[in-house]
């Protein structure tokens, strides 16, 4: 009896043992990876980065801004009409022609806030920008959308035979904007651009033609490749005289282009009607058609430099 | 009946001397590449590691978005480009120390871990070296090794082959403490 118990017991105690060893292998394996869980617990609301690879599209500014310290030199051109009147092969497409060239800087003040700098061929326009970029989308959706701030003053310093400059202020136009982004995966971000056009001296001179009105834009990117993306660019101007105009005729800005980054280069290769690359000379005065030939080639070059000191090197 | 209750005291026992966790919430990893045009280098301090010098299990990882660089186009590219640090967010190691480590005794202990390495969504049976310091009973486990990019399938384009090392070289510290 004595010897069957303990017998008993110890079968029980080695049954128990053995029990224990495997729950106990098994919850010290998962322990390390429920401690590494608890560790490295996913950062909450990261801000999206790379909603776009540069600050502009075709016509549209994007919600990106220049990083702290860092300069964009921008070159931007729009040749002549590929097709129609003023097309075909005696211009070789278009590209014996400039419709407008642009020239222009941008400035990380710090990595939200930039300050710009440009010239236009196209009403020899001289411009200078402050873009914010206010609201940054986040990863967990709390903020779902990117938010940026985009002011811009116009100054046309050109010589003029008649009196429509003698007063100094007549000069000058502004535009104002607020684009709102999203990025709904790594290949494609879509942004809307609700704006206005504010201009001292409108053109064409008409009685009708307003100062000021409201515009939107809307454009999108879609990658097909980590380093090519499809870009799709589209502008209307809420404005009466340019809706009901017959002699020029206006219409909506639409441009499809080829984005590729090559690391400090973002390029964009496009089609577009619209023949002025300021937004204060295109919301005003497109008045190219696409269904007519009236659409040009044109690029855009965006040169990254960092002005951020350099520390030696640990390596 | 005695004896049962004296086996099972000494099982427990055995059972409860054997839990020497350690864990570090701020490790810091440094990662250099050196090529033609340009040395180019990050670091973060939010790594976080498991070590079990009982099992001597040991486990690792670091959010790639932490990974700070010099350049703010630089550190775009990395988690857009290369990293694809949207789909995986984080670089991983776990795996199991190959020495034995007295906790008990301070000294300088070389060590080398085998386990499963993964970066860029692409794991890797790997060996790596190390060394874990025990001194006063705090302890630190450094360690230095290689990742090829083409191992993990980051792709570096011809465009940028000068600027990006083939291989990149990853630095880790982590002063660990124990698990309470």
């Amino acid at each position: 009896m004595k010897r069957s118990l303990l017998f008993a017991a110890l079968l029980c105690s080695a049954i128990m043992a053995s029990a224990q060893t495997k729950s106990d292998s098994t919850t010290k394996a998962s322990s390390t990876d429920s401690l590494m869980n608890t560790l490295s617990s996913p950062e909450k609301g990261e801000p999206v980065i790379a909603t776009f690879k540069a600050t502009r599209l075709i016509f549209s500014q994007t919600t990106e801004t220049v990083k702290k310290k860092e300069l964009n030199f921008l070159v931007i051109h729009r040749f002549g009409d590929i097709a129609g009147a003023q097309g075909g092969g005696k211009t070789f497409f278009g590209l014996d022609n400039s419709s407008d060239i642009y020239i222009g800087f941008e400035y990380g003040i710090s990595d939200n806030f930039n300050i710009g700098l440009g010239r236009s061929k196209y009403e020899q326009l001289i411009d200078m920008h402050l873009k914010y970029y206010l609201l940054h989308q986040t990863t967990d959706n709390s903020v779902p959308v990117a938010v940026s701030l985009f002011l811009k003053g116009g100054f046309k310093p050109y010589h003029v035979e008649t009196n429509i400059y003698d007063n100094f202020a007549n000069r000058f136009a502004y535009f104002a904007q607020a684009i709102v982004a999203r990025k709904f995966s790594s290949a494609l971000s879509l942004q809307i651009s609700p704006s206005y056009v504010i201009d001292n001296i409108p053109f064409p001179l008409a009685p009708t033609n307003e100062n000021n009105f409201f515009a939107i834009s809307a454009a999108g990117r879609l990658k097909f490749s980590k380093r090519m993306g499809i870009v799709l660019d589209y502008f209307h101007p809420f404005s009466r005289f340019r809706n009901n105009s017959v002699d020029p005729k206006f219409y909506d800005g639409l441009g499809v282009g080829l984005e590729i980054e090559t690391g400090g280069h973002v390029f964009t290769i496009n089609l577009s009607n619209a023949q002025a690359i300021s937004e204060i000379n295109y919301m005003s005065n497109t008045t190219s058609n696409w269904a007519k030939g009236q659409f040009r080639l044109g690029f855009t070059i965006s040169r990254i430099f960092d002005f951020n000191k350099k520390h030696k090197s640990a390596y | 009946m005695k004896h049962i209750g004296l086996i099972l005291l000494v099982w427990f026992g055995i059972n409860q001397a054997g839990q020497d966790i350690y864990v570090c919430k701020n490790a810091v990893v440094n990662i250099y590449s050196k090529a033609p045009i340009e040395d180019i280098e990050a670091r973060s301090a939010k790594g976080t590691s498991v070590l079990n010098t009982t099992t001597g299990e040991v486990a690792f990882a670091v959010p790639i978005r932490s990974l700070k660089f010099e350049k703010a186009l630089m550190q775009e590219h990395f988690n857009e480009n290369y990293m694809e640090s949207d789909k995986y967010p984080q670089a991983s190691f776990k795996g199991k120390i190959n020495e034995k480590i007295d906790t008990g005794k301070d000294g300088v202990y070389p060590v080398t871990a085998t386990g499963v390495f993964e970066a860029h969504g692409v794991k890797q049976n790997r060996t790596i070296p190390g060394k874990i310091t025990i001194s006063g009973g705090n302890l630190t486990l450094t360690s230095e090794f290689m990742v090829a990019c083409k191992d993990h399938k980051i792709d570096i384009p011809t465009l940028v082959f000068k600027n990006i090392a083939e291989t990149i070289k990853v630095n880790v510290t982590a002063a660990y403490s124990p698990n309470k």
